[in-house]
């Protein structure tokens, strides 16, 4: 039975938010779509465009004119800074939750007096954290797919490229996550871990779309997660799938790693 | 090694940053006994017991459980002991019944919360299907009991384990310690009642600043424990003087002494004395304890 189960635990915990991403991102897909479909768009900001410096311009086009089109919408539905920030939410809390808060008030200090080894609880944790961004993941996938199919009319080639955005959209939450929870395990209890994690993320976020518009910091652009996600590029053929998800799987990894290793050796007050 | 000791502490000490936690402790914990660590607030009694579970990682020292060193052998340990944390907080957003079947899975065994111990405790189903954040806090310290007993422990450690129980229910908790006892089970555990102490515990250990300030065997605290004896004499005696004792009072023919200690050398002196009658009053505990916090005060 699930409830009782340390798994069942993170998902009975984070159930509330992870319907609501779900909900969230249906809405934002299907009134994209909606959207694209039903008013000429093109023109508008076509005429807005023409009017800003060329460097903004080219920014611009590369990361939402394509969105003009039927399959750049779909792929602009995953990449929007609304469900950007939501489910980055989703990902920071399923950590502090379960590391930070549960130190802060004792559940902690209850779950280790149990034979409960620190390295399964951080490996279960990570899996369930994972299994939570992934059931969103595939509800965008999902409603991508449908959406378009109601819109407009689905292909193989774009279901693929959708599933390649979502597993894009998937690990880049696995890395948020997994570096909060390297914070979350080397930091003390409190709201500390997820305030540092939402102010790298933040800083992150930046520094990739800063990154595009000013020469000067462009050399940093490599060390931004965000680089390494750029669904409109895969919807149109044009990213580096492979490269990308091995770049944020790996950097998972070495957070989950780094995870343990803290967990291991700290002290639960 | 037969385990004879279950707790063993030696020098142990816990630095958090610059601040102390414990120093240079060492005690030892019988197996079948029921130990009483008492302390002020913030002496280091939690710090303890922490170290004894792997939670806190000591400065130096060893500790031993079982015969097994606590940080190389913690998950072997603490599946033979069962623990309530001081001001013991429940997962809020479980039920009481999903509580009890989580900390089930995570021993991974299919133990159920004894029907007799939740009976006693007066936790119906109806309460264990209620959300533990809507339960009142003395329901949610008898979750926390019932969860330490569960797995039957060969050892139960028990951080200030009456805390927000009613007087009915302090009895109800004594009586399956008792029991628990009678079964095997060695029990250590931390508390400002100094009754408790005294009714339940063989052994206690003092703890002041971060330091153990006493040892102690129970039987002995109590004969030195201060004894307060009234004799009322049949004629006057002059210069009255009884070995070991104080004349606190007198009142005519009676006269009121504190006993400090044994009282062979009392009974020894009263013989000799023409006395008409005489109470002693039960050694209490409470003024002894209180001068082993104070001397170490007045340090």
């Amino acid at each position: 039975m699930i409830n009782s189960t340390y798994p069942g635990l993170v998902w009975k915990t984070n159930k509330g938010f992870t319907i609501f991403s779900m909900f969230f991102i249906v809405f934002m897909q299907f009134l994209i779509l909606y959207i694209i479909t039903t008013i000429d768009t093109t023109s508008i900001i076509t005429s807005i465009l023409s009017q800003l410096p060329e460097k903004v311009r080219i920014f611009i086009n590369d990361s939402f004119l394509s969105t003009l089109t039927f399959d750049g919408a779909a792929a602009f539905g995953l990449n929007h800074p609304t469900v950007i920030a939501i489910v980055a939410i989703a990902a920071i809390n399923i950590p502090v939750r379960h590391i930070s808060r549960e130190i802060e008030d004792g559940t902690m200090e209850l779950l280790l007096s149990h034979p409960f080894k620190r390295t399964s609880l951080i490996f279960k944790l990570w899996i369930s954290g994972s299994l939570i961004l992934l059931v969103i993941a595939v509800t965008g996938f999902l409603s991508s797919v449908f959406a378009i199919q109601i819109f407009h009319d689905l292909t193989t080639t774009i279901g693929w490229r959708l599933a390649q955005i979502c597993i894009n959209f998937w690990l880049l939450f696995m890395v948020i996550m997994s570096y909060t929870l390297l914070i979350a395990t080397a930091s003390k209890a409190g709201s500390f871990a997820g305030n540092l994690s939402a102010g790298i993320t933040l800083m992150l976020y930046l520094l990739f779309f800063i990154g595009q518009l000013w020469d000067a910091i462009a050399f940093l652009k490599p060390y931004s997660i965000f680089t390494y996600f750029q669904p409109q590029k895969l919807m149109f053929g044009q990213g580096d799938f492979w490269g990308d998800i091995l770049v944020l799987f790996c950097v998972a990894l070495v957070c989950f790693a780094g995870s343990i290793w803290f967990f291991n050796r700290r002290d639960i007050p | 090694m037969p385990p004879d000791k279950i707790i063993s502490v030696e020098n142990v000490t816990k630095y958090y940053g610059k601040a102390i936690g414990v120093r240079d402790i060492s005690f030892d914990v019988q197996e079948g006994e029921i130990f009483g660590f008492l302390g002020p607030n913030g002496a280091g009694k939690t710090t303890t017991i922490r170290l004894l579970l792997d939670l806190l990682r000591p400065t130096s020292g060893l500790l031993k459980l079982f015969g097994m060193n606590v940080s190389a052998h913690s998950f072997q340990i603490r599946k033979k002991c069962g623990y309530l944390p001081g001001e013991f907080t429940a997962l809020s957003n479980l039920t009481g019944l999903e509580f009890f079947r989580l900390l089930s899975g995570l021993r991974q065994s299919h133990d159920k919360p004894n029907h007799d111990f939740l009976d006693r405790f007066g936790l119906s189903k109806q309460i264990l299907h209620r959300k533990i954040r809507h339960l009142s806090h003395g329901t949610i310290q008898k979750l926390g009991i019932i969860q330490a007993l569960m797995n039957d422990p060969e050892l139960l450690i028990l951080d200030e384990p009456t805390t927000g129980l009613d007087p009915l229910m302090q009895e109800v908790f004594y009586e399956l310690l008792l029991e628990r006892q009678n079964n095997g089970c060695t029990i250590f555990f931390s508390s400002h009642i100094l009754m408790e102490v005294e009714r339940l515990c063989s052994h206690v250990a003092i703890i002041k600043n971060g330091e153990i300030v006493g040892r102690e065997v129970m039987a002995d605290l109590k004969n030195k424990a201060e004894r307060i004896i009234e004799i009322t004499l049949s004629h006057p005696v002059a210069d009255l003087k009884l070995p070991n004792a104080i004349l606190k009072n007198s009142n005519g023919l009676t006269y009121t002494f504190a006993v400090d200690g044994g009282i062979e050398g009392l009974l020894t002196g009263l013989a000799k004395l023409p006395v008409a009658d005489i109470s002693i009053s039960k050694p209490g505990l409470e003024n002894l304890f209180m001068k082993y916090y104070t001397d170490t005060e007045n340090d």
